[in-house]
């Protein structure tokens, strides 16, 4: 039953008025608009459960709904008073707060003080603390959710679990701030959860919603659909729908999530006419483990894009980074092109023929104050110099080549590659690898992060063409549809294992839905 | 656990013009620095601008041009040496002791012994995670402790002068030549970075450590390299030392570690890596130098001295900060 | 609905060990007053001088300075900075003081105010520190071997070149007058452990210390100003310093400049002993005081079995990297980025 939002509602009497309420909200950043329209409606003592992709505007429209990023242009009502929300406090002040997706409590002080740091009211008189007061305050937070921590153990020492108690704990001490019911915000609560500990969690939920209202985001649309009462979807900046939960399947949110699949056509079937001779693999992983993974097993043929999907805390960032000796191992062998790959450091992987693409660009993949030029050369010395010695002429022209033929846009080699757009910095990134021609397998943690469809659309050409010159490659991909659109065969990780493999030939590709049956 | 939130990178925040402003006035902040100081002392003492005094100066300051130029590599990616001053006293001490054995050799020898030191710190920083201050602090205990322990906490007397000689001569009979040696010191440096990959490896590990490492760069070697090198220059600063004061003792350069920071940061290299050079050093250096020897010529008690160095110091460092870099500053 | 097919697999996963809550002493807080027992141990069965009770007072009241200083540096370092202070705001006070109280240079004669004043210069300088730290975001390593310079010139200008020669009653008596066999400053350093704790464990200050080291950007995060905090740790610890010259003058009879050398990193190595970690969030007051005792009895017990007292510099040197290092073995990642 889809409701289409774009209708914008009426102010109405306080009385009646929604717990919360987003009108319009507009985020630019540079290159990317985040949010492009929200509206959102929180209704009193509802869990409603926000779905969208990566990218699709959440966390941003978190963000602004607890004061850490401040709207372009929109409006937020609380209880039919449109409001400004400047600061984290601010929020709080009207009953709005937020449990971050990565925890934020301080480790090392106890439950008690995380629970009311920052409003300790009687708790602290003239800076002196009173821990029986304290303590008391605390208990009553934990009462309310009926969690049995012992208030004055270190955060430190709880489980994780625990530790999210604490934090809705927490975030209920905004009650003491206002008379109203308030609005809690549950960011991907449950990624790092246990099937046990999620239940303990969707209980809590469900006893919020006495007198609360939860705002519930989760990547896992069962879980949505399980615990809330109605879910809206965001897809790329833009409230596309809402559905009541206990009507809706899975399948018809993840279609609103992903929208109609024509737009996505530009990568579609573009492998079209790539030769396909069954050989040896070029890279042969075998019982690969390490701190977040176990038993990965994973062939990667020359010119094959291998795309590995699965959900926050798979493990497949690391599994990536293993290969490239960036994260360590503990068992497994790891074959490229017949030879043992060396998986000790960087620049074993970078000898052997190995190129990493790092999902954070901005501070793992390119160093932003020196030139287009000098990152563009800066894993392939050699390429250069003469001997030991660096031939800038002999460095111009090779740069020069590639920024033409990648048609990279910068006004020269030379500019410093942080005033250069995302897409370009990234196929500078790209071309690092590729200016020595000895690379062999690419790896490529989310290449298109943070890029506008442009870019996107030009990275997928140039990943593309290298495929097609043989260069296999490993690619975690930003969304479902990037992965299927540009793998030949999707690998489904779970859990730190490697689950289910699913091919995906041209003409034949899975929908997102086949895949997302077996992630989760 | 808790990971910061808010530090998530908000936006794309392109780089604009405005940031380059800041950065090209700090980029002839020392030349300029340079230059109103010379003016100064000169308003402040005619008699200042003259041969003598200049070349007294460039002889002062060539010891002080080698320590920062040394303790710049280290700067440069992305760390601090805090032991070069208590390093240069022990060489001091070394070259003293050595001297009736070696002969003409202890220079080699002694900076070969401070180079293999600095390699020392440099493994300990790199294998054992240790914070480079924490390192080179622990380091400057331990030298001077050794130096106190050899030389039985008195100076030594070098006697046989001729070893030093050849840093006391006068090039063209106007250049002392050690400042000469000070300046080969940064040409060379500064030339081998610029002909090899070093330069592009060194600022990419001061820039961004995490995506150097990703590119394949030897971070490891190229921080044991700087520190090796800063050893090697607290020798030949020792040595110089040695020349103007024929002896060796375990506290003799103690006072140069804080006009070596101050020439290294007023020069406007940026504490946090990646951005800066020798040359600016040099300048600083130079700038330090001339505070010194000027401040009594403007009739400035010596004791200030101390309180300026202090100020630049924190001055210097809140103008060339890359803020960018560090979310919170602890 | 697509649930319950990852049921089974959860079970397979290996989880981390479950840490149990705990509210007391872990055993990781045991090491250090372990390595006390052991060392003084071992030097008091090789040394019949080490054993005796004289010696032992004599390394209590050897410890008080240290002890003052250490209570200082400690709450920096707890929020995560580092402090080089100490030597110019030494020497600052203690010259201040010798100046202040009855003298061979002036006609003052203040007595307990001039101590207070001396007190407060060294709280200035170290909120010079802090301030520089949050408004000009210099780091604090950078901030006070500036403000330490600054130390020293203020002491040299006001040493003038005559030292001053303290002759007021109470200040001397403080090094020299005993109570129950303890000079009175190590009765000082006693109660300055005390405030220190009572800092550390009932105020908003010492626990927002510890918390900024934890995980600062979380006080952010709940609509805590941080800024205030820290310059006031920066103040407080300046104070305990001021005091530390204070004591240092006591127990010379004239105020020096040099009366702070080396007490910077004494302190950092024995608070980092005791088990204060440098990154912050972890160790206090009562685990610098065990530092405080390791690190004396070791320089004391090695003077003892005839070691040159030159080496006490070295032999903490040696300590405080070995401790850094131990404490960042356990957390070592490949990647991580040390500066």
């Amino acid at each position: 039953m889809t409701t289409n939002l774009s209708r914008r509602p009426e102010p109405r009497v306080p009385a009646s008025a929604p717990a919360l309420e987003v009108r319009g909200l507009v985020k630019h950043y540079p290159g990317v608009k985040a949010l492009d329209g929200v509206d959102l409606v929180v209704r009193r003592n509802e869990v409603l459960g926000l779905a969208g992709e990566n990218g699709a505007g959440k966390s941003t429209l978190l963000k602004a709904l607890v004061g850490l990023v401040r709207p372009d242009a929109g409006e937020i009502w609380v209880r039919g008073e449109k409001v400004r929300l400047g600061s984290i406090t601010d929020a709080a002040n009207h009953g709005i707060g937020m449990v971050f997706q990565e925890q934020s409590l301080v480790p090392n002080l106890t439950a008690a003080e995380n629970i009311v740091l920052g409003s300790e009211g009687p708790g602290v008189r003239h800076g002196i603390y009173r821990w029986n007061t304290l303590r008391r305050l605390a208990q009553e937070q934990l009462d309310k959710i009926g969690s049995h921590i012992d208030p004055l153990a270190r955060t430190d020492s709880l489980t994780f679990a625990d530790r999210q108690m604490v934090e809705i704990a927490k975030v209920l001490r905004i009650e003491e701030r206002t008379s109203h019911p308030p609005v809690i915000i549950l960011d991907e609560p449950t990624s790092v959860l246990e099937s046990k500990e999620i239940e303990t969690l969707f209980t809590q939920v469900r006893r919020l919603r006495e007198f609360a209202s939860v705002v519930f985001v989760s990547h896992r649309l069962d879980e949505v659909l399980d615990v809330c009462d109605r879910v809206a979807v965001l897809r790329g900046g833009r409230s596309v729908g809402e559905v009541p939960a206990a009507e809706a399947a899975p399948a018809e949110l993840h279609r609103m999530m992903i929208g109609s699949t024509g737009s996505d056509d530009h990568y579609h079937g573009a492998a079209a006419e790539r030769r396909d001779e069954p050989r040896r693999p070029r890279l042969v992983v075998r019982g690969l483990s390490g701190r977040s993974f176990r038993d990965v097993d994973l062939d990667v043929h020359a010119g094959e894009i291998v795309g590995i999907v699965g959900v926050h805390g798979s493990g497949r960032e690391d599994v990536c980074r293993a290969l490239f000796g960036a994260e360590p191992t503990t068992a497994g062998d790891v074959v490229l092109d017949g030879e043992k790959l060396d998986l000790s450091g960087t620049r074993a992987a970078c000898a052997a023929g190995v190129g990493y693409v790092p999902a954070e660009r901005k501070t793992e993949g390119m160093v932003g104050p020196m030139s287009v030029a000098d990152n563009m050369t800066l894993t392939k010395q050699k390429s250069r110099c003469t001997g030991p010695v660096v031939r800038p002429g002999k460095q111009a022209k090779l740069v020069d080549g590639w920024i033409e033929r990648l048609s990279i846009r910068t006004p020269d080699r030379g500019t410093a590659i942080q005033r250069l757009s995302g897409g370009n910095q990234q196929k500078v990134v790209l071309a690092r690898w590729l200016v020595a021609g000895d690379v062999r397998l690419l790896l490529l943690d989310h290449p298109t992060r943070g890029l506008d469809v442009g870019a996107r659309s030009e990275v997928y050409r140039l990943l593309r063409e290298l495929a097609n010159q043989g260069v296999a490659m490993v690619l975690l991909a930003d969304s479902l549809e990037e992965a299927i659109g540009m793998s030949d065969r999707i690998v489904v990780m779970s859990d730190g294992r490697a689950t289910t493999e699913v091919a995906a030939p041209t003409g034949d590709k899975p929908t997102p839905l086949d895949l997302v049956k077996e992630m989760v | 656990m808790s990971t910061p939130v808010i530090t998530t990178p908000a936006a794309e925040a392109a780089v604009t013009g405005r940031a380059g402003v800041g950065r090209r006035l700090t980029s002839f902040m020392p030349v300029i620095a340079l230059v109103v100081l010379l003016a100064a002392l000169t308003v402040a003492d005619p008699g200042f601008l003259t041969l003598n005094s200049l070349t007294a100066a460039a002889r002062t300051s060539a010891p002080l041009v080698v320590l920062a130029a040394g303790a710049t590599l280290v700067v440069l990616c992305g760390g601090i040496d805090l032991s070069i001053a208590a390093l240069c006293s022990l060489a001091t001490v070394f070259f003293a002791l050595w001297l009736p054995d070696a002969g003409g050799l202890t220079t080699v020898a002694v900076i070969a012994a401070t180079a293999a030191i600095g390699a020392v710190q440099g493994v300990a920083h790199v294998l054992l995670r240790i914070p480079s201050f924490i390192v080179t602090l622990g380091g400057m205990s331990i030298f001077s402790a050794i130096a106190l322990v050899i030389s039985d906490a008195g100076p030594i007397r070098v006697v046989d002068r001729d070893a030093t000689h050849w840093l006391t001569l006068y090039v063209g009979g106007v250049v002392p030549m050690a400042f000469v040696v000070a300046l080969l010191v940064v040409v060379v440096v500064s030339l081998v970075l610029r002909l090899t990959p070093l330069e592009s490896w060194i600022r990419a590990t001061g820039y961004s450590e995490s995506a150097a490492r990703l590119a394949g760069a030897p971070v490891d070697v190229v921080k044991i390299a700087a520190f090796t090198v800063s050893g090697a220059c607290a020798g030949l600063a020792a040595v110089m030392l040695v020349s103007r004061n024929f002896s060796g003792s375990p506290t003799m350069a103690d006072n140069l570690l804080l006009p070596a920071v101050a020439a290294i940061v007023v020069g406007g290299t940026a504490i946090t890596g990646g951005h800066g050079s020798l040359w600016r050093s040099l300048a600083g250096a130079l700038v330090v130098t001339l505070l010194r020897v000027g401040l009594p010529i403007v009739g400035v008690p010596s004791a200030y001295e101390q309180i300026l160095y202090g100020a630049i110091i924190v001055a210097a460092v809140a103008l060339t900060l890359d803020r960018s870099k560090v979310l919170t500053i602890k | 609905m697509t649930v319950t097919s990852p049921a089974d697999a959860d079970l397979e996963v290996v989880h981390a060990r479950r840490p149990r809550p705990r509210r007391g002493v872990s055993l990781r807080d045991a090491g250090p007053p372990v390595a006390l027992v052991v060392v003084f141990g071992v030097f008091a069965a090789l040394s019949p001088g080490f054993r005796t009770l004289s010696n032992v007072q004599n390394v209590l009241d050897a410890a008080a300075v240290l002890t003052v200083v250490t209570c200082g540096i400690t709450f920096v370092l707890m929020m995560g900075s580092i402090d080089l202070s100490a030597p110019g705001i030494m020497g600052a006070s203690a010259i201040a003081v010798a100046l202040l109280v009855a003298n061979n240079r002036n006609d003052n004669d203040f007595g307990l105010l001039g101590v207070v004043v001396a007190v407060l210069l060294g709280a200035g300088l170290g909120c010079l520190s802090g301030l520089a730290l949050v408004t000009l975001k210099v780091p604090s390593f950078m901030t006070t071997l500036g403000i330490s310079a600054v130390g020293l010139g203020v002491a040299t200008l006001m040493f003038a070149g005559v030292q001053p020669n303290v002759s007021d009653r109470m200040l001397e008596g403080l090094a020299v007058e005993r109570f129950l066999g303890l000079a009175h400053l190590t009765w000082i350093a006693f109660a300055c452990v005390l405030v220190g704790w009572l800092v550390q464990r009932y105020s908003r200050l010492g626990r927002y210390a510890f918390a900024i080291g934890g995980a600062e950007e979380v006080l952010a995060l709940s609509g805590v100003r941080v800024a205030p905090y820290k310059v006031a740790v920066f103040t407080m610890a300046g104070a305990f310093y001021g005091l530390a010259g204070v004591m240092v003058t006591s127990q010379l009879g004239a105020g020096l400049v040099q009366a702070g050398k080396g007490y910077d990193f004494s302190a950092i190595a024995a608070a980092v002993v005791g088990g204060t970690l440098l990154i912050g969030g972890r160790g206090g007051i009562l685990h610098s005081a065990v530092g405080v005792l390791l690190v004396t009895v070791l320089t004391n017990g090695l003077v003892q079995i005839g070691v040159s007292p030159y080496w006490q510099g070295g032999v903490q040197g040696l300590i405080v990297v070995a401790a850094v290092a131990a404490a960042v073995i356990p957390q070592r990642r490949r990647n991580q980025v040390t500066k």
